[in-house]
């Protein structure tokens, strides 16, 4: 158990992915895939962040020193930005994704009149 | 377990966001479970906030809480609300818990070898990172690092993800745009008609996003130009401004809307923002530089070549503010209006 | 200061708790969305008020910061009450049914 509270974040992380990789499998509604699609990407960005994240750190926005100049920081008490740039790319990139799943359930829709996986495959060998 | 170099908030907030999104998996009702996953969307913010990732926050509020539902909803709206399946497919489920089960159990197997959640000595924070920190306001002169590494260290990265989401826009475009002219389509596809529009109807929800959509508006501009000093940058600017017109098109007609937004001017300013990224790093090339290295302008921005990098990554995040804008509503009206660009939520 | 900044969070706090009760125990829609807006704004109003005060111990910018809260707490106040009007309007189009005292129409 001790061993394990340290690295409880990752556990979450891999539940979360797990979880968002079960539905988009398992789940026959399209729409439901999507979310789960979203989650797993919530999941790795989690990941990274949480990686990326130092005991008593601060944000990683410089402030002003006494004399209105900036002193060297202490890196050890800055979060890490690198992670978190690689993550702004992956939610835009994430929502991008997203939209155009939506676009093709919906088109879907369309043309079978149904969400549900197991519809659309007996509408299409009828 | 007084001494563990944890955050004791931290971890029962991740147990929280475990229980929203099984939750908005596991919800029949497609609604609900879009309103649990908005909320998911900002429990995951609320987390990263409190390990110091406020740019990745913020972005995650605007796009994950904000954006995402509303998209989910613009698909729902015309279509069935209620997810119930028609067989139990058993089978499938026992298979992909078997997969995922085996997935995550090997994924979990290297978690001696991980290092501590927290520890300023692991391996992601003692190679580059530390450059980065100790050199962004020297070669940049901007306190935010994380706006430095995005813009100007790793300025290829933003390009090409801009693109992508110009993709997206364009992508989504010409899967669901039927031009009503030339389509066949005699009955409507629309199971419930919407209510017919009156102008005396809901007269404070159209006063209430009067009032505030330049307030939005005026802080997105905030954001995306003060990405320098505090948290924020093109992106988030980006996502509001598009949230803003979204809202119009919500609150009042979406005829209204396209009267002004007409689909064209939509289309030309989605790209144009690209363009004008594309064309900060040329003129980067045309001044002696390679490509995308802001020091090179330095003799027509003023200021010194650190002035110049800071006023080159405010020329890019403009144009970033500019393509997200547009790609978001022209990814909301396609999705609202099922490609039919008359009538929406 | 500060303790004027933790009265307010926390009395923020107990009118969540008596919204999230609400929530739950109310017959009706009407009535549940009653608690969700009043209580919901309320209580939001009241956390940042505690903020307000929380935040006015640093620094000598203060002012500007607690400035930025007030025109939170004015768009909360716009936005929050507006949406719950939203959500009740489209629910009386909807047919749902306010509740009777004999429990049926619930």
């Amino acid at each position: 158990m001790e061993d394990i509270i340290p690295k409880f974040n990752y556990i979450v992380v891999v539940v979360l992915m797990m979880t968002g990789l079960w539905s988009m499998l398992a789940q026959g509604n399209l729409i439901k895939k999507c979310i789960g699609m979203a989650i797993f990407q919530t999941g790795i960005i989690l990941f990274f962040i949480s990686i990326g994240a130092k005991n008593d750190a601060l944000i990683p926005i410089l402030t002003e020193g006494a004399n209105h100049t900036f002193d060297n920081p202490n890196i050890d008490k800055v979060t890490n930005p690198l992670t978190q740039i690689l993550m702004l790319t992956a939610i835009v990139v994430g929502v991008a994704t997203l939209g155009v799943g939506l676009a093709l359930a919906q088109k879907v829709y369309q043309q079978h009149d149904s969400f549900d996986e197991d519809e659309i495959l007996n509408n299409q060998t009828k | 377990m007084a001494d563990l170099p944890i955050w004791h908030y931290d971890t029962l907030f991740l147990t929280l966001a475990l229980l929203f999104g099984i939750t908005a998996l596991a919800m029949q009702n497609l609604m609900g479970a879009a309103i649990v996953f908005g909320a998911y969307s900002f429990l995951m913010c609320l987390i990263w906030t409190t390990m110091g990732a406020v740019d990745v926050a913020f972005t995650e509020a605007a796009v994950g809480a904000g954006v995402s539902t509303v998209f989910i909803f613009a698909t729902i709206y015309n279509t069935g609300v209620s997810a119930t399946p028609n067989s139990p497919r058993i089978a499938f489920k026992i298979f992909a818990g078997l997969i995922a089960f085996g997935t995550g159990a090997f994924l979990l197997s290297a978690l001696p070898d991980f290092p501590d959640w927290g520890d300023p000595k692991s391996p992601v924070n003692s190679t580059i990172a530390p450059y980065y920190i100790a050199n962004s306001i020297t070669d940049a002169h901007v306190p935010n690092i994380v706006t430095t590494v995005l813009a100007d260290y790793r300025g290829f990265d933003t390009l090409l993800e801009t693109t992508v989401v110009f993709i997206a826009c364009i992508a989504i475009y010409s899967i669901l745009r039927i031009d009503n002219a030339k389509s066949k389509v005699t009955e409507p596809d629309i199971i419930t008609s919407p209510p017919a529009y009156d102008p005396t109807d809901s007269l404070i929800i159209r006063q209430a996003s009067r009032i505030m959509v330049p307030f939005m508006q005026l802080f997105a501009l905030y954001v995306i130009a003060h990405g320098h000093y505090s948290p924020g940058g093109g992106f988030q600017g980006g996502v509001i401004l598009g949230a803003s017109i979204i809202l119009l098109s919500i609150s009042f007609d979406l005829k209204h809307v396209l009267q002004q937004w007409t689909e064209k001017k939509i289309m030309i300013l989605t790209a144009l923002g690209v363009l004008i990224y594309a064309m900060v790093g040329l003129a980067c090339i045309l001044m002696d530089g390679v490509y995308l290295d802001y020091a090179a302008l330095d003799s027509v921005l003023p200021g010194d070549e650190a002035y110049a990098r800071s006023h080159g990554i405010l020329l890019v995040e403009i144009g970033v503010g500019i393509t997200v804008m547009f790609s978001m509503i022209g990814i909301y009206i396609n999705l609202a209006s099922n490609g039919r660009f008359d009538r929406g939520l | 200061m500060e303790y004027i900044a933790y009265f307010f969070i926390v009395v923020g706090l107990i009118f969540f708790l008596g919204t999230s009760i609400g929530l739950l125990r109310f017959p009706d829609f009407y009535t549940r969305m009653h608690a969700a807006g009043k209580g919901d704004t309320l209580s939001t109003v009241l956390i940042l008020v505690g903020c307000i005060f929380a935040v006015g111990n640093q620094g000598d910018l203060n002012w500007i910061l607690a400035l930025k809260i007030l025109l939170i707490i004015n768009f909360v106040f716009i936005g929050s009450p507006t949406a719950t009007h939203a959500m009740m309007d489209v629910g009386e189009r909807a047919g749902a049914k306010p509740w009777n005292k004999k429990g049926e129409n619930k």
